[in-house]
């Protein structure tokens, strides 16, 4: 069963500092399963961010279809948790106030609300923070806690848009790694945005590859899990993986 | 150890226990300063009285209960103009940081209107209400408000925009996201506003009171004037000074610790 699907979706506007036109998304039908993980890899400007602004509703498509678990998309909804690359988590609220946020906005109980986002603290293994504020906590655990919320309101859809692309290398690893143990323990469906070709590889089971707002390649990314970085470096198939999308993104 | 240095120690642990200190010191020279001048007589007494003679007319201001009534005038039109200031301004900040049309339409309007200042509407004021609270009221609301609206509007729109779409695809409805992320998000800036706007509102009060008022500080000052008595005017600016003091300290800082400073989104 597909939790979300695209149909010739397109978006067209208008730039009215340069007086032309812009086709930023030209037709780009996907699938992805309920429990998959895809990856959309391409340069900048390819039309990556507009699409996942298009199905998690923050923009209105020019054409074409968006249904997430069967039902069209008509602006933003809590079907569709979003992880942003800026974060976006309320600093008035504590981390356990900011992850039982969707629960609350849902009308569960102050009780199970926090039982729930305790739940999801814990794996994203933050329990000890629940009660800071998230200007004390470092931009790795920022995000945790974005990853987090976004799982507590458990979405149909996890939309994250490069959401590891303003942290440290060495945190990204440790995020990446992070988030292929939570998507392998509780199988959420995930489509993850980033220009990077190795994160792309390294977390996917597909990865799509976008070109001027088409869909250019659709590549199957069979490497055994759990993976870690420091037995994929290594390894010939993860290079190959990497070496193919690679060029595909720079002939792009 | 080094004496100066003990000393120093000992000043810092002790403006630690009591912060209060800290506040106080810097006035010692000052008031030391005013008290030499006045007994050299360079001015005569009458004119430049020294810090005794105020903390005497203070004392007996306090005893026959005039200060404490005249302060209580004051503080009592300050708070009800701030609220009404607040009761009005909050809402109108949001909508016009909210929606661009509103925006479009009153921006322009906020900036002109704001550009008149509070006494430059006094002498329509007095033919339209006369010499009386109706006036009075309609400065300090006025005064207080502007600061608090465009304030307002700055914070709705500091708000990032990312903000809005994490509490929308969380599945909160507009409701909850004015409640929930707009006006936290917009505190600190909405606390600045009222700092702003109480401040100015102290001002054109004092000034208020001295043109049309009838009591309070401002007309015990100017009426002090009239019977030719500088120690009750020097008292009254005291009283103007440390009254904001006590407003700033004990009010508006600790608003602004609890909120703002905690959320890291003012930095102290």
């Amino acid at each position: 069963m597909s939790s979300l699907t695209i149909r010739d979706l397109a978006k067209t506007y208008f730039d009215p500092y340069r007086g032309v036109q812009v086709d930023a998304v030209r037709g780009v039908s996907l699938e992805v399963e309920q429990g998959d993980f895809i990856c959309v890899v391409g340069p900048s400007g390819c039309g990556k961010s507009t699409i996942l602004n298009m199905v998690a509703g923050f923009l209105p498509a020019t054409s074409g279809e968006i249904l997430v678990g069967g039902r069209a998309v008509k602006g933003p909804g809590p079907d569709r948790g979003v992880v942003f690359q800026s974060f976006a988590l309320f600093p008035w609220k504590t981390v356990l106030e900011n992850v039982a946020f969707g629960p609350k906005m849902r009308g569960v109980g102050r009780a199970e609300r926090e039982a729930i986002a305790r739940e999801y603290l814990a794996l994203a293994g933050l329990a000890h923070a629940a009660d800071r504020y998230p200007n004390e906590l470092s931009g790795g655990m920022q995000q945790r806690v974005g990853v987090a919320r976004a799982l507590a309101n458990k979405p149909e859809v996890l939309l994250m848009d490069e959401p590891f692309a303003s942290v440290d290398a060495q945190t990204r690893m440790t995020l990446q790694e992070e988030l292929t143990r939570i998507w392998q323990e509780r199988r959420p469906t995930i489509v993850f945005i980033t220009h990077d070709v190795g994160e792309a590889v390294f977390l996917a089971n597909r990865v799509v590859v976008l070109s001027k707002g088409r869909v250019m390649a659709d590549v199957a990314i069979d490497l055994p899990r759990p993976r870690r970085w420091d037995a994929l470096v290594e390894d010939d198939a993860f290079k190959a993986l990497s070496g193919q999308v690679l060029h595909l993104v720079r002939s792009a | 150890m080094n004496p100066a240095l003990a000393a120093w120690g000992a000043y810092m642990r002790w403006t630690d226990r009591i912060p209060a200190i800290r506040a106080i010191v810097p006035f010692i020279p000052i008031v030391a300063l005013w008290a030499i001048v006045a007994e050299m007589e360079v001015f005569p007494r009458v004119f430049f009285p020294g810090p005794a003679e105020v903390v005497r007319s203070f004392l007996t201001l306090t005893y026959k209960g005039i200060l404490p009534a005249y302060l209580e005038d004051s503080l009592v039109r300050l708070v009800v103009g701030a609220l009404a200031g607040m009761a009005v301004g909050i809402p109108l900040g949001i909508l016009v940081g909210l929606s661009q049309t509103a925006h479009r339409v009153l921006w322009p309007v906020l900036l002109f209107f704001q550009a008149i200042g509070d006494i430059a509407w006094l002498p329509i004021l007095l033919i339209w209400f006369g010499f009386g609270l109706t006036t009075m009221t309609f400065i300090i609301v006025y005064t207080v408000l502007f600061p608090v609206v465009l304030n307002t509007v700055l914070g709705v729109r500091s708000v990032p925009v990312d903000m809005h779409r994490a509490a929308q695809s969380l599945g909160a409805s507009k409701a909850r996201i004015l409640w929930e992320v707009v006006l936290p998000g917009a505190l600190p800036n909405i606390i600045t506003g009222l700092r702003n706007g109480l401040g100015y509102g102290w001002r054109a009060l004092i000034a208020a009171e001295m043109i049309v008022g009838t009591s309070g500080i401002g007309f015990m000052m100017f009426d002090a004037r009239r019977a030719g008595s500088v120690v009750e005017i020097m008292l009254g600016m005291i009283v103007l000074g440390l009254l904001w003091y006590v407003v700033d300290a004990w009010i508006l800082a600790p608003i602004e610790r609890a909120t703002g400073q905690r959320w890291g989104l003012v930095t102290p």
